[in-house]
């Protein structure tokens, strides 16, 4: 480690940071944007989800690097060229979690708010996507993460955010740069994810302190005075098991 | 057919009328069949059956949750199919067992749900589920709350407060209070009945519980499975004329002494005469309980406050010239008053009486009199008698009305 390489080139490593930062985040938020209305006619018109997840699935399992070679024609050596792929890569993981943070919405609910007077856009609007938030948050976290950290890839096509470090630390024989590049990757991805965990915190305060779609987002109550936070439900519940 | 009477009430409008409904699901099940009933207005009907009779169906057709596939059903004189399902259900308040509780909003926005969307003020909004919260008996501490931190009774409370909120004239309640144990249930019960006899709400509530319906109902409609109505009435007309064997089975067979809940016990004839007070001399209490030709003799104090009984085994050992005062007596359980208790009461506090015996009271707690089972039996017979002519009067009115007014809806081919 030459740590005095570091300040010799903050430029180029504020430079290379921003640009990942925004590749990354601008994938997984035009990924969260079009999974939203995607998931919630998926979650309306059942038929139409197998279909639109086979899709999803099918585009996962393409090679990033063929993406871009296929891109290039198009888009050339743009962030664009990146950001397409990572943005359906996003897409793939948060679809499945609107639906399922959707359907995870109780029956009991859904049926109430209706017979409230509650008109489908605004049941949707004010009851649904609020209950699906934190399950639709929490796939968010996994889609913001994961493309900070595959925008490294896209130097493959030079486009590649801090992942520059990598392939120059290499022909030069430098390790100091991908030291670099690495730790200001996860940096990065654990930065983003904390600001999601505090979104989370302000828009879903009804959960206290639960993870991600706990037992309090998919509704269920207990007859008992709770005067601490519901208890942690399994994983399993990520996956909207509805009750 | 005699027993849908109870259908068609003289007093009040009627405000939900459903005329000939049929809901037969796509698969071809028939949730309803053909079902004519008219819920008065300002009246709780109840209605009761067996799991899939279709009465949970026939609720749900009312605010629209549910499109009957036949007949019609009209709310205030209006068909609810012409009515625009938003501002229709607006109208309608709605409860059900598993509350439906918005889990995201706290107690005071889940009340004031209806008020937001019918764009009050959020401030107006909140004073108003404020004003329920008291209404309902709910602290208002726990207006910030959210509907998982409160307790399954609590939870209950916020439903029905939340169905309020827009002060709707009509009510539907799905098995309200099926999710609570039994002593949270009735006393979400009797806060319903304290709650109606202020409100006034045409009320219809869906219930698998006999006692409920029994309790709660202004009228019970007792349905069969199929989605056939078997009979419609008030609770003391079920209990005393079931329509057939499935009503009085499905009722229970303990209905005999269910019914003596609407019977007072002022008619009740109270026996003074083996009741002595304390100064009394023991050889005057013998004396008594022979010229009565019973065992027992009830002591009481100069405020006529009763004392206990004294058994002629026990007397005998004594000395004549000794006051009651001094002697040995056995407990006298618990009383019941004539002037505000049931012939029930009276027949309870009657069986559990060591005696065979029960004290009548009155507000004071001073003794009216002594119950037996010839007094009992004469009580009941002579209300049964009452209630056979006030029946025959209902009915003939009825059938006068009837003959002025052509069909009534009230009338169902079970």
């Amino acid at each position: 480690m030459v740590w005095s390489w570091i300040p010799g080139n903050l430029g180029l490593i504020g430079q290379l940071t921003r640009q990942n930062a925004y590749i990354g985040i601008v994938s997984a938020v035009v990924g969260l944007v079009i999974a939203v209305p995607l998931g919630i006619a998926s979650a309306r018109w059942r038929w139409l989800y197998p279909p639109v997840l086979s899709a999803a699935n099918v585009i996962y399992a393409l090679p990033s690097l063929a993406l871009f070679v296929a891109l290039i024609d198009y888009t050339g050596l743009s962030d664009i060229t990146v950001i397409i792929p990572l943005t359906l890569f996003s897409l793939v993981v948060i679809l499945p979690n609107v639906v399922d943070g959707l359907r995870s919405v109780p029956d009991d609910v859904r049926q109430a708010a209706t017979a409230m007077g509650f008109g489908p856009l605004r049941r949707l609007v004010q009851v649904e996507l609020p209950l699906a938030a934190p399950v639709i948050i929490a796939g968010t976290r996994v889609a913001t993460v994961s493309s900070i950290s595959l925008v490294s890839v896209g130097q493959l096509i030079g486009v590649g955010g801090l992942g520059y470090l990598f392939t120059d630390g290499l022909d030069r024989d430098f390790p100091t740069e991908i030291y670099v590049g690495l730790i200001l990757i996860i940096v990065l991805a654990l930065a983003c994810d904390l600001l999601l965990v505090l979104a989370r915190r302000l828009l879903t305060p009804w959960q206290r302190g639960g993870p991600d779609g706990d037992a309090a987002a998919a509704g269920l109550t207990s007859p008992a005075v709770r005067a601490e936070p519901p208890p942690r439900a399994a994983p399993a519940a990520l996956h909207g098991s509805t009750p | 057919m005699a027993a849908f009477r109870g259908a068609t009430f003289a007093e009040g409008i009627a405000v939900i009328i459903f005329e000939y409904v049929t809901k037969r699901y796509p698969g071809g099940t028939l949730a309803v069949d053909d079902l004519s009933l008219e819920v008065p207005d300002g009246k709780i009907m109840i209605l009761v059956g067996p799991s899939g009779c279709g009465k949970t169906t026939t609720l749900r057709m009312v605010n629209r949750l549910v499109e009957p596939t036949g007949g019609r059903i009209l709310l205030d004189g209006r068909d609810v199919a012409q009515a625009h399902p938003v501002a229709l259900r607006r109208g309608i308040g709605y409860v059900v067992q598993q509350t439906g509780l918005f889990p995201h909003r706290t107690v005071e926005d889940n009340i004031a749900t209806v008020p937001l969307l019918n764009g009050w003020r959020r401030a107006t909004a909140r004073a108003r589920a404020r004003e329920l919260m008291d209404l309902v008996g709910l602290d208002g501490a726990l207006a910030r709350r959210y509907p998982q931190q409160l307790s399954g009774g609590q939870q209950q409370r916020v439903g029905v407060a939340r169905a309020l909120a827009a002060d709707p004239p009509v009510l539907l309640m799905d098995e309200p209070f099926s999710a609570v144990d039994p002593i949270i249930r009735s006393s979400l019960q009797d806060e319903l009945i304290r709650l109606q006899a202020g409100l006034r709400k045409t009320v219809v509530l869906v219930t698998h519980d006999v006692e409920e319906a029994i309790k709660v109902g202004d009228l019970v409609a007792v349905y069969r499975p199929g989605g056939h109505l078997a009979q419609v009435g008030t609770p003391e007309r079920l209990l005393a004329f079931p329509a057939d064997d499935y009503v009085e089975a499905f009722i229970g067979f303990d209905r005999g002494i269910r019914r003596l809940s609407f019977f007072p016990a002022g008619g009740l004839d109270l026996g003074l005469e083996a009741v002595l007070g304390e100064q009394d001399t023991v050889a005057e209490a013998m004396q008594v309980a022979k010229s009565v030709g019973q065992p027992w003799v009830l002591v009481i104090d100069p405020e006529r406050k009763p004392l206990g009984w004294a058994a002629t085994a026990q007397l005998e050992l004594l000395p004549g010239e000794r006051a009651l005062s001094g002697v040995p007596l056995t407990g006298y359980g618990h009383t019941f008053r004539p002037g505000a208790d049931s012939l029930r009461a009276a027949l309870d506090a009657t069986v559990l009486s060591r005696t065979g015996q029960a004290i009548g009271v009155d507000e004071e707690g001073r003794v009216l009199g002594v119950t037996s089972f010839d007094r009992l039996r004469t009580a009941i017979r002579a209300a049964e008698e009452a209630e056979a002519e006030e029946a025959e009067a209902e009915e003939a009115e009825a059938e006068e009305a009837e003959a002025g007014a052509g069909p009534v809806p009230g009338e169902t081919r079970a």
